[in-house]
């Protein structure tokens, strides 16, 4: 019997020291206390002033230390997310990686003509249908923006049903406004059944973004407002480009995001403790050519994974990106660059990994992408197995069986274990040239399309009950109803 | 010679020594509209030219802008003096982030790269509404109002800021642009914006395109 034995069940990955962790931290603190952040919001100065927070210049808000370690400190570190039927299926906590798409891309390439357009109600419910259908999504985000609306003020309602009837994994939801927000709020309590089901097993996490740096914007903060009364989970995650809106030097852009989200949480914490706060952000670098905001840089993948180490120190789930691409199409340069964030993400062992098909520096929501991304993801989570090492696993004694110049094939011990440790893709050929040939010289692309087509005419999500869709759609016609009647 | 040397001192972006070579061109006696167009805007077409070419990145040129901002602040008293009688600008661009919209990195590089060219640029700044840039079409008679948005969300204000200098009786009085992420050309020819720019050094063609198209049609 052996002792003394140490095993790394998975690969080990980390950017940051625990001291460096706690040096950025500390950076965040001192943001928070000496530069403070911007609030243009009415209520969010109320609750300031009535604090210990100092309010000065109308908006400008600094926080002592001690507060936020009181709203860290009623901070679950634990969150989960519910599918449509109430599944627990994503668990935040330390190490527990998912992954999804982003949300409300402007662009899409139209697959009949292939050429670029706006985002409708049917792609969105397109990309929820394929990302339903396929096995290594564990959450969905809109991918593209509805904007064949009558009203933009309510495009968040219509967007919200076209997500529900696409697909039943859990969502992560944007919203124009408080009053968007809470009308998404109603329609998911019309499919789970009440506010406590909804608040016991949320059916989706709120995103919502301040505005690097340093400032909060109005309706962010009636969002994240209402999420605090409501214990609805909230990502509130900073988009900084280093070198533009956050310094150039990586440590001092993850300093002044961490800023920003804590900032979000006291404030969160003063309306009411134990927000569910997931952190996170896309924290990346502006092209200095072409002032570009980079979805592929390796900086992204760096930073992200950073801020992971340092969302584990904190005990907070993370929010991190990966799959994402500055390419215009899917190509040579998007599988490159989705490869290198999905697997950095990955092993920084971030709860939820966002942005998977996003194509384009985040403006074409492409659905050829998502399906790339699946099979990225499962060579990926294939990395993270790791390797057993144990008696069976050394296969010693079958190495002795078979000896010197014969081989495996035909071992019991092969049959047993090769589909448990070998990976099998969906999409990649592994033809030998003759086969390859003959069967019609088909490169990546034209499997990805074959599998989107079988998808997009074959795969019918769980439907959503005829009572249930009539309630949600009343919501989405009460809010078109008061818009039209405000504008005319 | 010496306007040389300031052509120079922007282009390595030595902000003390531009200021130093103003003071001292103007007290040689050489004019200030020579100054600006010999030294500071035959600078700046250097490093645009270069930027454009990837020999330069942006903070070299924000650099190279700091300086044409302090020998400007030099020329200005005597610069005044000839305005009275001749316009030393190009044009006037009226330039803002609409409404809801906090966002002005995209704004500002445009902003530059059309005062980099000579034009006359009043920023009027982020999350303006449309009200705020029909008071500034008033006030500065600008040839052109440029609208920026980065957001899907506050990308239509653009169309409130076309309709608000309708009804104000200036929008044939000027040509209006829109640029920012979620902005293409799709979306100005709908909703009636004269131009599209896909980046900020593309705003400075355009620029010169639509003033020329208003003073056309002006004389």
């Amino acid at each position: 019997m052996q002792v003394n034995q140490v095993h790394n069940a998975t690969p080990q990955f980390a950017v940051l020291s625990r001291d460096e962790c706690e040096m950025i931290f500390r950076a965040a603190l001192e943001i928070m206390e000496t530069t403070g952040g911007r609030f243009l919001n009415d209520e969010a100065i109320e609750l300031f002033k009535n604090s210990d927070a100092l309010v000065e210049d109308g908006n400008l808000v600094k926080i002592p230390a001690f507060m936020t370690r009181r709203a860290l400190n009623d901070s679950p570190e634990k969150i989960t997310l519910c599918s449509r039927d109430g599944k627990r299926s994503v668990r935040l906590g330390r190490n527990e990686v998912h992954f999804g798409t982003g949300s409300d891309c402007p662009f899409i390439y139209d697959r009949e003509t292939g050429k670029r357009r706006r985002y409708t109600r049917k792609d969105v419910n397109d990309a929820a249908r394929v990302v339903d259908a396929l096995p290594n999504y564990d959450f969905f985000m809109s991918h593209g923006l509805a904007s064949d609306v009558e009203h933009d003020e309510t495009y968040d309602r219509h967007q919200f049903m076209a997500m529900v009837k696409g697909t039943s994994k859990p969502l992560i939801v944007t919203a124009v406004d408080g009053e968007g927000l809470k009308d998404l709020h109603e329609m998911a309590i019309a499919f789970c059944g009440s506010e406590d089901n909804f608040r016991v097993a949320p059916r989706f996490g709120v995103y919502i973004e301040p505005s690097s740096p340093l400032a909060h914007g109005d309706t962010s903060l009636e969002k994240l407002l209402y999420c605090a009364e409501k214990s609805i989970p909230v990502i509130y995650t900073p988009c900084p480009s280093a070198g533009a809106t956050a310094p150039a030097t990586l440590a001092g852009m993850l300093a002044q995001t961490l800023a920003e989200t804590l900032q979000g949480l006291v404030l969160a914490h003063l309306k009411k403790p134990g927000l569910p706060i997931i952190m996170g952000g896309v924290v990346t670098v502006m092209d200095m050519k072409t002032s570009n905001y980079c979805y592929g840089a390796p900086e992204l993948s760096l930073s992200s994974a950073a801020l992971t180490d340092v969302s584990k120190y904190l005990n907070i789930p993370m929010f991190s990106t990966g799959g994402c691409t500055d390419s215009r199409i899917v190509d040579e340069q998007a599988a490159l660059e989705a490869t290198i964030s999905l697997e950095t993400a990955f092993l920084s062992g971030a709860g939820l990994i966002h942005d998977a098909g996003y194509l384009d520096s985040g403006l074409n929501g492409s659905l050829e992408m998502l399906v790339l991304c699946d099979e990225i993801i499962g060579m990926v989570k294939h990395l993270g197995r790791g390797i057993k090492v144990n008696e069976e696993y050394l296969a010693a004694d079958v190495i002795d069986e078979v000896g010197p110049g014969n081989n495996f094939l035909r071992t019991s011990h092969t049959l047993k274990h090769y589909k448990d440790e070998f990976y099998f893709p969906t999409l990649l050929d592994r033809h030998n040239i003759e086969t390859w040939k003959a069967k019609g010289e088909k490169i990546l692309n034209d499997h990805i399309n074959a599998r989107l087509d079988e998808i997009l005419g074959g795969h019918e999500p769980e439907p959503l009950p005829e009572d249930v869709e009539k309630k949600m759609q009343d919501i989405i016609d009460r809010a078109d109803k008061k818009v039209a009647s405000q504008k005319s | 010679m010496v306007k040389e040397k300031i052509a120079e001192a922007l282009i390595n972006g030595d902000v003390e020594k531009g200021k130093e070579l103003a003071k001292q061109a103007l007290d040689e006696g050489v004019s200030a509209k020579e100054v600006l167009d010999e030294g500071v805007l035959s600078g700046m077409e250097v490093i645009g030219e270069r930027f454009k070419n990837f020999e330069v990145y942006i903070p070299e040129v924000l650099q190279s802008a700091a300086v044409m901002n302090e020998v400007m602040e030099v020329l200005k008293p005597a610069l005044a003096e000839i305005e009275e009688g001749e316009s030393s600008t190009k044009g006037t661009v009226v330039l803002g982030t609409v409404e809801g919209d906090m966002h002005d990195i995209g704004k500002n590089l445009v902003a530059l790269m059309l005062e980099g060219a000579g034009f006359k640029v009043v920023d009027i700044g982020i999350d303006q509404p449309a009200s705020k840039f029909v008071e500034a079409v008033e006030k500065e008679k600008p040839q052109v109002v440029g609208m920026s948005a980065l957001l899907t969300t506050t990308a239509p204000k653009i169309l409130e800021v076309e309709e608000a200098l309708k009804k104000a009786n200036l929008r044939d009085k000027v040509k209006t642009m829109a640029g920012g992420a979620v902005i293409d050309q799709d979306f100005v020819d709908k909703n009636g914006v004269d131009a599209y720019g896909p980046s900020a050094t593309a705003a400075i063609e355009i620029t010169q395109k639509l003033v020329s198209e208003v003073k056309n049609n002006a004389s």
